[in-house]
């Protein structure tokens, strides 16, 4: 069994093994959940370490096949555009089992859906076949909505997980009618992925095909991305989840509609991206501009996280927009950088909301001085999430404002208002309200993170960003061929690194 | 062997802020050994270094993105050349002197682990600033500093005021650094690279490109990052709140070297900076320093007057560089920047030793006759006062004689506002001096005053000795020396020195000590001996008006209010009622509506069935006659 097939399988192993378990042993479901997701972890840690960057094909590939008539297939493998999700989803997902012990009922069937979707979402995102790339994903999606039905908290929660069930499944629907759309108009005879992606490379998609087809995926992954305006289910869906579930969900399966349109939508149907790529890169404004400004008005804490983690989306889109490769490899950059930092930020504000029962943010204030280490980590993850260079947001915040420079001035002048403005406005706001200041009698008796197992999650999430921040070529050396890939496989020539604007003579 | 130095130079304060986050917040006397020991190093290795000569560049790469056509390449790099050698020696200078006050004024504060972290990690951004060799290393240390300056100025983070400033100063700073990043990519648009050394040689190699109206606008757009860092008009507003930090802080960050660095980076682009751009600049830097000096002189906060006056000296060095033209040479502009580093940190550090002994009381209306009580903080005050004021032969009156010259020979009407300038300082510091440590003692604290421990008063004396002296140790040819400009051989010797400027620029000189001595005159006439403050009364609502610093904060908040604020209310309601409101939810209404409508139909009931049977076969046989 290869690296990837075990850090997929051991999760799904662990739910096993939990539900085989006696309801009665409670410390077993969590040992067991922290042991497989760590094995995960490691194995990924692994993976993208070991991982040849500069390479363009795909390695620690797996391939079994499985059903024949239909060229479907276990095919595992990462390359630049996965290697380094794979790794931060395995990061968040150790972080976010850590982070359950805020649960304190029906821990067996919790830990057995926290498995299960970590499990999807790995797999998910290491594999190359359409069959279990679009399956792993519902997978994953399946056991969200039941956590927030069912651990979630607030007043409406049941509006959240019915809304955020909707959206989402919605969104996939459609992105699954145009996959479908794809196969039949590529005439595929397989669920490959890099075969089709050969073969359309060599006998092309007709081109009124892909202008309708490449809306479908772009709208339905888009939805799934929380894509302006079709965002409204993310700010009040994370607002109601369970920590956890917001971590993975936020983190990482959000990315999953990113994935797809780079790993899918850009290459297969290049023509279909020239014409609608220039429509996200105006509705990327949306998430930017608008959410950052909806941002400013939250009074409470999760919804301000929330709406800046739908904003922080604009980035991705814009990158990818770009069509460049400094801007695509920073889309990648900000997936990974976001993953790391919305898990963060809504593990604080899930220890906050333990601690205080409450997030509204005009109860708060002063809470620095009764929490030193969790404070000035919730201080830290507002400032990476305003762009300070040394976290890696900046490095591909930054990236994706260069390279879309030169095909879309106007917007880039926009999104950097946004990154370094109405971002800094909120998130500062939030530090002031919420750290600063005097402190409220009735907080006295708050608690710090009481002990090293406490910190962990939070720390390890911390010195991702902060690698990647201060090293981001662990990163870009590992994502530019791949990303140099999509680029020439839509813009058709072999130099496009970015339509620099010539110098007038 | 110095390969390594300016490495060591930048990373050991990361080292030491680092070291003391992780391990040391708890441990007063560790954390501060931690600290000033690597800032301390740092300056013996920049010395060191200094002394060697050493000149060229040293670099790994960042990020580097290339498809073979065209490239993206980041470096973190270091640049020695005189420019970064000499600031190298202001900034860890100063900042030991700084250091080692800050242990003995911080000494009974609980949080002094995290006031000497962000110290360090303030000294590694600002000497990031300085080595930089590109312009997206220059900008994330640009940032790094403004997080550093938050940090500090929020150091109490509890008071409201602090917390308030800290957010303040960090915003108004994001505005310049919008502008400022955009320039840089448009630098890199045009010209292919950020890497200053290749922008030089590119620039030398086509002197047409400076006409070119695209790098005019980034240079526009560059200016806006020093505005913002430098607290220049229109984005000065940040500067005074930010005396709400400590007031080593204060000494440190906001007067001698993190304001400055807008003023820095400015001669480092100054290659790339065309005319239109220098004149803007120019003009900025004269009104900034006008308004301030005006704004400073009916300020009765010892901290807020150093604080103006941090403002209006910025200005003259904003306006230096803008004057010196196109391939000029902006020396003068680093050369006050140094000897302003020496006494501005000078007289903060004195206020600072005035505040301690009067226990926090800032108001010099209820100071008085401390001169006395505390002769050392008064006599090295009395030095700074004087070279800020340009009395010769202090530090002051060379680097001023020089920027007067610059705007003399250049523009009439700078020159004017300059020397007008120079009077107000003379009159705002000695209107300092006669209230705070001469005259009647105003209230019952200063009895109680009484000299500061040594730790506080040696780095007082150590600043004393450059701001006296540092006008004839050649800091201004070395600067020139950057620039490339065959300078005039130095007059040798301590007269010479001191006679040269009356001979070579006579007008600038003279009009320099004329306004000095007027504003001196001035202050002495209406302050001398005076409890009450009588310019209120002879001016009227004008000196509301420069006590209420011409209401600036307030129209930004109105403007911020109208704008911004508005559009998040605006963003808001629509997300709130149209998008999730009557979009989101009007969709789910209206498909639950139709369920229960089409829910009447299924009643169960034999006869409505076929009733409506009936209908539906009417009305198909009228659509098929019909048609």
């Amino acid at each position: 069994m290869g690296l990837l097939s075990f850090l997929i399988l051991c999760p799904f192993a662990g739910a096993v093994l939990i539900a085989l378990t006696p309801r009665s042993f409670n410390v077993l479901f969590r040992l067991i959940a922290l042991l497989t997701t760590f094995l995960s972890f490691a194995a990924a840690t692994w993976v993208f370490f070991a991982f040849h960057p500069g390479a363009t094909h795909v390695q620690f590939e797996e391939f079994c096949p499985w059903v024949g008539a239909l060229r479907i297939g276990w095919h595992l493998g990462v390359d630049g555009l996965n290697v380094a999700l794979v790794f931060m989803a395995a990061l968040v997902a150790f972080a976010a089992a850590c982070c359950s012990w805020e649960i304190k009922e029906r821990q067996k069937e919790f830990y057995l859906l926290l498995l299960v979707m970590t499990g999807g979402i790995l797999g998910a995102f290491a594999s190359l076949d359409l069959f279990f790339f679009y399956f792993f994903h519902e997978l994953a999606l399946v056991p969200t909505f039941i956590m927030i039905g069912v651990w979630g908290r607030g007043e409406n929660r049941n509006y959240a997980t019915f809304k955020m069930t909707i959206y989402l499944s919605l969104g996939a629907l459609i992105a699954l009618i145009g996959l479908i759309a794809l196969y039949v108009a590529a005439g595929a005879r397989t669920f490959d992925i890099p075969e089709l992606t050969r073969d359309v490379a060599a006998r092309p998609i007709a081109a009124s095909a892909q202008h309708w087809i490449f809306p479908l995926l772009m709208f339905g992954f888009g939805i799934l991305v929380s894509l302006w305006p079709f965002h409204t289910w993310a700010p009040l869906g994370y607002g109601a989840a369970p920590t956890p579930t917001a971590m993975l969900h936020a983190g990482v399966l959000k990315k999953f509609g990113l994935y797809g349109l780079l790993r899918i939508a850009l290459p297969l149907l290049p023509e279909g991206a020239q014409r609608w790529l220039p429509v996200l890169a105006l509705l990327c404004l949306g998430n930017l501009l608008y959410c950052g400004l909806v941002a400013i008005r939250q009074k409470n804490l999760n919804l301000l996280i929330g709406n800046s983690s739908v904003a922080h989306m604009g980035f991705v889109f814009l990158g990818i927009a770009s069509l460049s490769l400094v801007g695509v490899t920073g889309a990648v950059v900000v997936m990974v950088a976001h993953g790391l930092l919305a898990a963060l930020a809504f593990a604080l504000s899930g220890y906050l909301q333990n601690q205080l029962g409450t997030l509204e943010m005009e109860q708060m204030g002063g809470l620095l001085r009764k929490l030193p280490f969790v404070g000035t980590l919730l201080a830290l993850a507002m400032f990476a999430g305003c762009g300070l260079p040394g976290f890696a947001n900046f490095a591909g915040e930054v990236m994706v404002l260069f390279g879309a420079w030169g095909g879309h001035t106007t917007v880039v002048v926009l999104a950097a208002w946004a990154a370094l403005i109405v971002g800094a406005v909120y998130m500062l706001r939030a530090i002031r309200t919420v750290l600063h200041g005097p402190l409220p009698e009735k907080w006295s008796g708050v608690a710090d993170a009481p002990h090293a197992w406490r910190k962990l999650p939070f720390a390890l999430l911390l010195a991702g960003l902060l690698l990647f921040g201060c090293v981001p070529r662990l990163l870009t050396d590992r994502i530019q061929p791949a990303a140099l890939t999509v680029v020439r496989a839509v813009n058709g020539t072999p130099a496009a690194l970015m339509a620099t604007t010539q110098l007038p003579r | 062997m110095t390969g390594i130095f300016p490495w060591l130079i930048l990373f050991l304060p990361l080292l030491a802020a680092a070291g003391i986050t992780l391990f040391a917040l708890d441990h007063r006397a560790v954390s501060a050994r931690l600290s000033i020991g690597a800032v301390v190093i740092s300056f013996a290795l920049s010395v060191a270094l200094f002394v060697h000569g050493t000149r060229g560049e040293t670099r790994f790469n960042w990020i580097s993105l290339s498809d073979g056509a065209a490239s993206w390449i980041v470096d973190i790099g270091l640049r020695l050349d005189p420019l970064s050698l000499m600031m190298l020696l202001v900034v860890t200078g100063v900042g030991s002197a700084i250091h080692i006050y800050s242990y003995g004024y911080m000494h009974d504060d609980p949080g002094v682990g995290r006031y000497f972290a962000g110290l360090s990690l303030f000294t590694f951004s600002m000497l990031g600033i300085v080595l930089a060799t590109n312009f997206l290393m220059l900008f994330i240390f640009w940032e790094l500093v403004g997080v550093s300056s938050w940090l500090l100025i929020g150091f109490w983070f509890e008071r409201p005021a602090a917390a308030d400033a800290a957010k303040k100063a960090f915003l108004t700073n994001r505005v310049g650094d919008f502008g400022f990043l955009l320039g840089i990519i448009l630098v890199w648009a045009v010209l292919g690279t950020m890497d200053f050394g290749q922008l030089q040689k590119m620039m030398a190699a086509n002197p047409a490109l400076i006409g070119n109206s695209t790098i005019g606008i980034a240079g526009f757009l560059i200016f806006c990052g020093a505005a913002g860092k430098s607290a220049q008009f229109p984005l000065h507003v940040w500067l005074p709140d930010a005396m709400e930090g400590p007031t080593p802080v204060s000494a440190l960050i906001h007067a001698a070297t993190m304001v400055a660095a807008g003023v820095y980076m400015l001669c480092r682009v100054h290659f790339m900076l065309a005319a239109d751009a220098l004149e803007f600049i120019a003009w900025i830097g004269g009104i900034t320093a006008l308004l301030a000096a005006l704004m400073a002189i009916q300020q009765n906060d010892i901290k807020r007057i150093l604080a103006y006056s941090t403002l209006s000296q910025l200005g003259y060095m904003v306006m230096t560089v803008g004057l010196s033209g196109v391939g000029g040479n902006p020396s003068a502009a680093m050369f006050h920047l140094t000897t302003h580093a020496f006494f501005k940190a000078l007289l903060f550090l004195g206020a600072g030793s005035v505040i301690l002994a009067l226990h926090h009381e800032q108001d010099i209306w209820k100071m008085g006759g401390l001169s006395k009580k505390m002769p050392v903080t008064f006599w090295t005050f009395m030095i700074a006062t004087l070279a800020l004021c340009g009395v010769p032969p202090f530090s002051g009156f060379f680097s001023k004689d020089e920027i007067l010259a610059t705007a003399q020979r250049t523009s009439p009407a700078l020159f004017a506002l300059g020397v007008a300038v120079a009077g107000l300082t003379t009159f705002y510091m000695f209107r300092l001096i006669f209230v705070a440590f001469t005259g009647p003692v105003k209230s019952q604290l200063p009895d109680h005053a009484h000299e500061s421990p040594a730790v506080i008063t040696l780095p007082l004396v150590a600043l004393a000795v450059p701001s006296l002296l540092a006008g004839f140790w050649g800091i201004d040819r070395f600067y020139a020396s950057q620039f490339g400009t065959g300078e005039a051989e130095a007059a040798t010797g301590w007269v010479a020195q001191l006679t040269a400027p009356f001979a070579h620029a006579p007008g600038a000189a003279f009009g320099g000590l004329a306004a000095v001595v007027i504003g001196f005159l001035a202050a002495f006439a209406l302050y001398w001996n005076k409890v009450q403050d009588p310019l209120p009364a002879m001016l009227g609502v004008v000196a509301r008006w420069l006590r209420d610093r011409f209401y600036f904060d307030e129209l930004y908040a109105k403007l911020i209010a109208a704008t911004q604020d508005a559009l998040a209310t605006l963003a808001d309601f629509v997300d709130r009622w149209l998008i999730a409101g009557l979009f989101v939810k009007g969709t789910h209404g209206s498909v639950e509506l139709t369920g229960r409508l089409l829910r009447l139909v299924q009643t169960g009931n034999l006869q409505t069935y076929s009733l409506m049977f009936v209908a539906g076969v009417a009305v198909l046989l009228l659509f098929m006659l019909i048609r």
